[in-house]
């Protein structure tokens, strides 16, 4: 029985038997390489979910927005009529991550969400497939196996699934769920996490002005969408730094430096807290390079914390804890 | 000419963030016991180093600083205890980001001073001031008004 078949099941199982109120997960797309998301409340619509490579989006966003939502909703309730949501979620690794760290900051209880969790083989980048695809549209995709086939004007082309997935499964360490409260699928095999920080490594060996050149570079390319914001499920705060106004953090002209501000302020924001699900790279309608900036903060929390994001639920995030002992060679002392 | 000798004339911005128990006393202290430190730096006083939100030395820094300093109680001597232990970890991580964009290392510069410390306060201040002198001007992230 395929993957998505057993996934399908289990749905239906857990909401007929009121387990969940509602399931999160995939859908087909309007366009034949994309998968949506989806909320599955009526266990006959089971049919809509879909697993395969198109799904890219982290879906505990969305796990994060009904909860919020409903807890609003019981704010004008009597305590006697408030009633309580789970969430049935279809997680891969990186979106259990997710999960982990919003647990850690106590945005929703244990028992308010139930992980079905799969197995990733990584997804489908659609920059890298539209640039297989020469820009052409692309009017038909399916995958078999390893290799990716899709259909195009010029007609039809096959590639090795391995050279279109997202930079961040390339390299993806937690590809299998950290933590479920069911699996559905076996365990994927490994990716190949050694080289997660070659990127990194190669960007910190350029000089200074190298650096800021390709930083500035790339932020003249953002158009300030807030679409990375939107998507990443841990920038959840209620009120955005970027929106407020009294007193203006960020301003709004044209200037090239308040789009680099806003920038260094989220991708700081994601110290700690950063997942590498690559929502934000597949999001960005400019194609920023913003996986670059955020894999530092991931390596900085390795290195100098020990701390990987939402890795584990007993291990709080670095900047929530502290010690006497933490490492302060770059205290200035004259 | 004008742009040389406006070059020869410059002289550094820095806004210095200082905790009002340690730092603060302590440039109060360098103040009642008249030792002479450049007049470069602009102190921001506020309850703890734990207070400052990474965002203000951006924002410093985009407004025109040509540095910025951040200072307060040495570790365990916190007037709230632990403020400056969770600073720490924010400074480490944001100066290590913002040397990794490419903005200047010494830009950025956190260090402790005590209260009772009027004499290592204007230490510290002649030394930011003597680093970012030779860094020159600031050019990157700066907003311009033009």
């Amino acid at each position: 029985m395929s993957i998505e078949k057993r996934l399908q099941e289990k749905a239906v199982e857990l909401l007929s038997e009121k387990k969940v109120d509602v399931v999160v997960g995939y859908e087909a797309g309007t366009l034949p390489y994309q998968a949506a998301p989806c909320f599955i409340e009526n266990p006959d619509d089971e049919g809509r979910l879909v697993l395969n490579p198109f799904c890219s989006v982290n879906l505990a966003k969305y796990v994060h927005d009904i909860l919020m939502a409903h807890k609003a909703s019981q704010k004008r309730m009597k305590p006697e009529q408030r009633t309580k949501k789970v969430v049935g979620v279809v997680a891969r690794g990186c979106t259990t991550r997710s999960l982990v760290i919003h647990l850690q900051e106590r945005q929703y209880e244990r028992d308010q969400i139930f992980i079905i969790g799969v197995p990733c083989r990584g997804y489908v980048s659609k920059k890298k497939l539209a640039a297989a695809a020469g820009g052409k549209e692309i009017t038909a995709c399916a995958i078999i196996n390893d290799r990716l086939s899709f259909t195009t004007p010029d007609g039809t082309k096959e590639i090795p699934l391995e050279s279109v997935l997202a930079e961040s499964c390339l390299s993806c360490r937690y590809n299998n769920p950290v933590i479920s409260d069911v699996m559905v699928g076996d365990p994927a095999p490994p990716m190949k996490p050694d080289s997660e920080y070659a990127d990194v490594d190669a960007f910190e060996a350029m000089s200074g002005e190298e650096r800021w050149n390709y930083f500035a570079e790339e932020m003249k390319k953002c158009i300030r969408c807030y679409a990375c914001r939107n998507t990443c499920p841990s920038c959840y705060c209620k009120v955005c730094f970027v929106e407020q106004s009294q007193p203006r953090w960020v301003g709004v002209s044209v200037d090239e430096s308040d789009t680099q501000a806003f920038q260094i302020m989220r991708l700081f924001h994601m110290a700690g807290r950063c997942v590498d699900c690559g929502s934000c790279v597949d999001v960005c309608p400019m194609g920023v390079d913003l996986r670059k900036f955020l894999k530092k903060l991931d390596k900085d929390g390795y290195n100098l914390f020990a701390h990987r994001a939402g890795e584990k639920m007993e291990q709080q995030p670095p900047l929530s804890v502290h010690s006497m002992d933490d490492k302060d060679e770059f205290i200035y002392e004259p | 000419m004008a742009d040389n000798k406006a070059q020869e004339n410059w002289q550094p911005k820095i806004v210095a963030f200082v905790c009002n128990w340690c730092t603060y006393a302590g440039a109060d202290l360098a103040g009642i016991s008249r030792i002479q430190y450049p007049p470069n730096v602009r102190l921001v006083r506020l309850p703890c180093s734990g207070r400052v939100n990474p965002f203000y030395v951006v924002k410093a820094l985009q407004e025109g600083a040509d540095g910025v300093l951040v200072s307060g109680c040495h570790p365990g001597e916190c007037h709230y205890i632990t403020g400056n232990l969770s600073a720490r970890r924010k400074f480490a991580m944001l100066k290590s980001f913002l040397s990794y964009l490419g903005i200047e290392p010494d830009r950025t510069i956190f260090t402790w001073v005590s209260a009772s410390e009027g004499e290592k306060f204007a230490h510290v201040i002649r030394g930011v001031t003597e680093k970012i002198k030779a860094l020159g001007p600031a050019k990157k992230l700066v907003k311009s008004y033009e």
